[in-house]
């Protein structure tokens, strides 16, 4: 009897910790305040250590307590919770297309800011600067240049890739040298049709123009040079996909753990992967490429990115005019002090929006994107697909992936979604 | 003292439930008020006019075919994995009350996985699914399991409800534990000393006896399949295709996802009525089931 009541009891003990395990949470930062404070929500989740870090710092040199808060909500839902609570954050990090749905009402004008002169990337609203750039980022196809090389045993250059025939024969040349599928897709909805698919939008001569056709109906789709050149691709990769049998069930890291350690070649990814490939046995030897095309028009010659993650300082009565002037300062602390810079790109390891902003150790990714940066060779992200563009077509596209619709189907299915949604209005 | 008196009935309300009211009324009645006036306004989530609109997120409701289509996902599974749940529960909670030896080491053991956040039960779930069972199929070469249940839209409905049977059979369980106990031992000996065989006893004894399990159990499993979220979210997200967005997760998506907060509630209110009728009936239907012994 003795030993039941033992073993009964234990048995509770197990159950409370492992329900104790599933609450406890970390919203926590800041220090000691001492005259100002202001609240900070961070959106990017990889950097919440290295913020609050930073934040500790410069509380600590101006006096002015600066709070970190990260949620694991989407960026939009947790700005409506804060907006309908009447408890904003001073300063918000968000998405470029949020900064054109939170702006007008709910942002500080910044054009007398003296960064908005030393970035290209700045957004604007009916001629007011309102969104601070974060970060550049930049989408592409990585490559493994060590798992290359050692089967091709020459030196990988991607210039020498950029038209789908010359990608192709390079192809056929690793899987002749042993690697059997040297191409990784992340079936991920965001992927797919959050980052491959607007490249058909992104890569048109105007694309605003080629949106605007898509919803009125004027764009024959299925005939688009740009359309079938990057499908083309597309269909290229999924032929030497390692998951070929079922790309659905591909997992994202696991991809990318075969990129990092070479047993794949390439992945159409972006520098945010490298949070991802880093934490694994991942070789130093690897960049960004251009999606290779056959077109002659230059889009295989630029990666597709920009600014990145905005912030906008708050500009209703919740927020006092000594808080805004805070985050102003430490705006300006980010693109013009030693600190800020470092805080950036090298505890971040982020590519700098701002031209005065040395980063010399990013990591692989960053450093292929800052090359393309720095040379203008950046196709501008379009930033005002509808908020369900990624959802609804990347099913479709997972379905296209599968190869249970074809190239037809797919461009029927992406023409059917345009024919009711509405771009963010800009 | 007149106990009978107006005053007196609402202080001893007050001195019992009034905390409680207070409670229930800020966090659900309140909100839910709220949300119904969501329905008629375009409100986007953060903006601060909220402009009224009347009925038009009613008539998007309707027409929203992706909605109606979540919501006869939810009857599919729902249905399903509230027979099987049940049916499993009931003779998990059989095989516990015979009298085996270490029948309360089971009973626990079953409960356990209740325990398990739906989160995180749903993320080891995908490795068993898309890794451990792909693994088994491809080293004993069983075809049916060399490639990932979750990447067919069949498939990815069958995990689900094989994921709700693993985590609810054991809380019905219990329930059924207690209904099979509370029969008495007399009407047992009885039905044996008359000849009935086991299985007889369990069907014309046991279960009239213990209805008012099966209409708790019923109605828990009904309510939380057809609001099933979490597991949604960590197995599936709703893929392969979009194939197995459950309703509520839909709505979650119309609102927060897709910005159309006043369309998102009028789903929910929607979502909200289906629920509350099923429940409501089947609590009817079964509690005049009840025999009292």
């Amino acid at each position: 009897m003795r030993l039941k009541k033992v073993a009964a009891l234990s048995l509770a003990a197990l159950m409370t910790l492992s329900l104790a395990a599933c609450g406890g949470s970390g919203d926590e930062g800041g220090a000691e305040s001492t005259g100002t404070s202001i609240t900070v929500f961070n959106s990017k989740m990889e950097i919440q250590d290295q913020f609050e870090q930073a934040a500790e710092e410069y509380s600590e040199a101006t006096g002015v307590d600066v709070e970190v808060y990260y949620s694991s909500d989407t960026v939009a839902a947790h700005m409506a919770t804060k907006y309908s609570s009447n408890d904003p954050y001073t300063l918000s990090m968000v998405d470029a297309k949020d900064v054109y749905n939170l702006a007008e009402e709910h942002a500080v004008d910044l054009s007398d800011q003296e960064w908005v002169s030393q970035t290209p990337y700045a957004i604007s609203i009916n001629d007011k600067v309102v969104g601070f750039p974060v970060c550049v980022e930049a989408r592409g196809v990585i490559y493994n240049a060590d798992a290359i090389e050692a089967i091709t045993g020459e030196t990988f250059d991607p210039a020498n890739y950029q038209t789908l025939d010359a990608f192709k024969g390079l192809l056929e040349q690793l899987v002749a040298g042993g690697m059997e599928s040297p191409v990784g897709i992340m079936k991920e909805d965001w992927s797919l049709a959050g980052h491959y698919l607007p490249q058909v939008y992104e890569e048109q001569a105007d694309p605003e123009a080629f949106v605007t056709g898509l919803t009125e109906g004027t764009v024959d789709l299925a005939n688009d040079a740009k359309y079938n050149s990057l499908m083309d691709t597309f269909e290229t990769l999924t032929q030497y996909n390692y998951a070929k049998e079922s790309p659905i069930s591909a997992e994202r890291e696991v991809t990318e753990q075969k990129l990092a350690e070479g047993e794949i070649a390439f992945m159409f990814g972006g520098n945010w992967d490298w949070a991802v490939l880093s934490a694994y046995d991942y070789s130093e030897n690897m960049g960004i490429m251009p999606v290779p095309q056959n077109t002659d028009d230059g889009t295989n010659t630029k990666l597709v990115g920009g600014g990145s993650k905005y912030f906008f300082i708050d500009s209703s009565e919740n927020t006092s005019d000594e808080q805004r002037q805070a985050a102003k300062d430490f705006l300006n602390w980010l693109v013009n002090d030693e600190a800020g810079n470092a805080f950036l790109t090298e505890d971040c390891q982020l590519v700098p929006a701002f031209s005065n902003i040395p980063a010399d150790n990013l990591d692989p990714l960053g450093a292929s994107v800052k090359a393309y940066a720095d040379a203008g060779n950046l196709i501008p992200n379009y930033n005002f697909l509808p908020d369900d563009h990624y959802s609804v077509l990347g099913a479709n596209m997972q379905e296209y992936l599968a190869g249970q619709i074809d190239r037809t189907q797919f461009a029927q299915d992406v023409a059917d979604y345009w024919k009711t949604a509405q771009v963010i209005a800009h | 003292m007149n106990t009978n008196s107006m005053s007196y009935k609402t202080k001893q309300y007050i001195m019992f439930a009034g905390v409680t009211t207070l409670i229930f009324a800020a966090v659900v009645i309140v909100p839910f008020i709220y949300g119904l006036y969501l329905t008629f306004t375009s409100w986007d989530g953060v903006s601060r006019s909220k402009p009224f609109v009347g009925f038009a997120n009613y008539i998007a409701t309707f027409q929203d075919s992706a909605f109606w289509a979540a919501l006869g996902r939810t009857f599919i599974y729902s249905f399903v994995a509230v027979i099987l749940v049940n049916v499993v529960a009931f003779i998990l909670a059989y095989l516990v009350t015979r009298g085996v030896k270490g029948q309360n080491f089971f009973r626990a053991g079953f409960f356990v996985p209740n325990l398990i956040g739906g989160i995180v039960l749903g993320y080891v779930w995908k490795f068993v699914f898309n890794r451990a069972l792909v693994a088994l199929g491809e080293s004993f070469s069983i075809g049916a399991l060399s490639t990932s249940w979750l990447a067919t839209s069949g498939g990815a409905m069958v995990c689900l409800i094989i994921v709700a049977v693993w985590q609810y059979a054991g809380y019905m369980m219990l329930i059924y534990v207690a209904g099979f106990m509370s029969v008495s031992n007399d009407v047992l000996e009885a039905a044996k000393i008359d000849g009935c065989t086991d299985f007889q006893t369990i069907v014309h004894i046991s279960v009239p006896l213990m209805v008012s399990s099966f209409v708790q159990c019923l109605f828990l499993t009904i309510t939380r399949c057809f609001m099933v979220y979490d597991v949604n979210l960590s197995l599936t997200k709703g893929e392969p295709f979009n194939s197995s967005v459950m309703a509520a997760m839909h709505v979650y998506n119309q609102a927060f996802t897709y910005k159309n907060y006043g369309t998102g509630q009028a789903e929910a209110l929607v979502l909200f009525v289906v629920c509350a009728v099923i429940g409501v009936l089947q609590v009817y239907i079964g509690k005049k089931a009840e025999v009292s012994a």
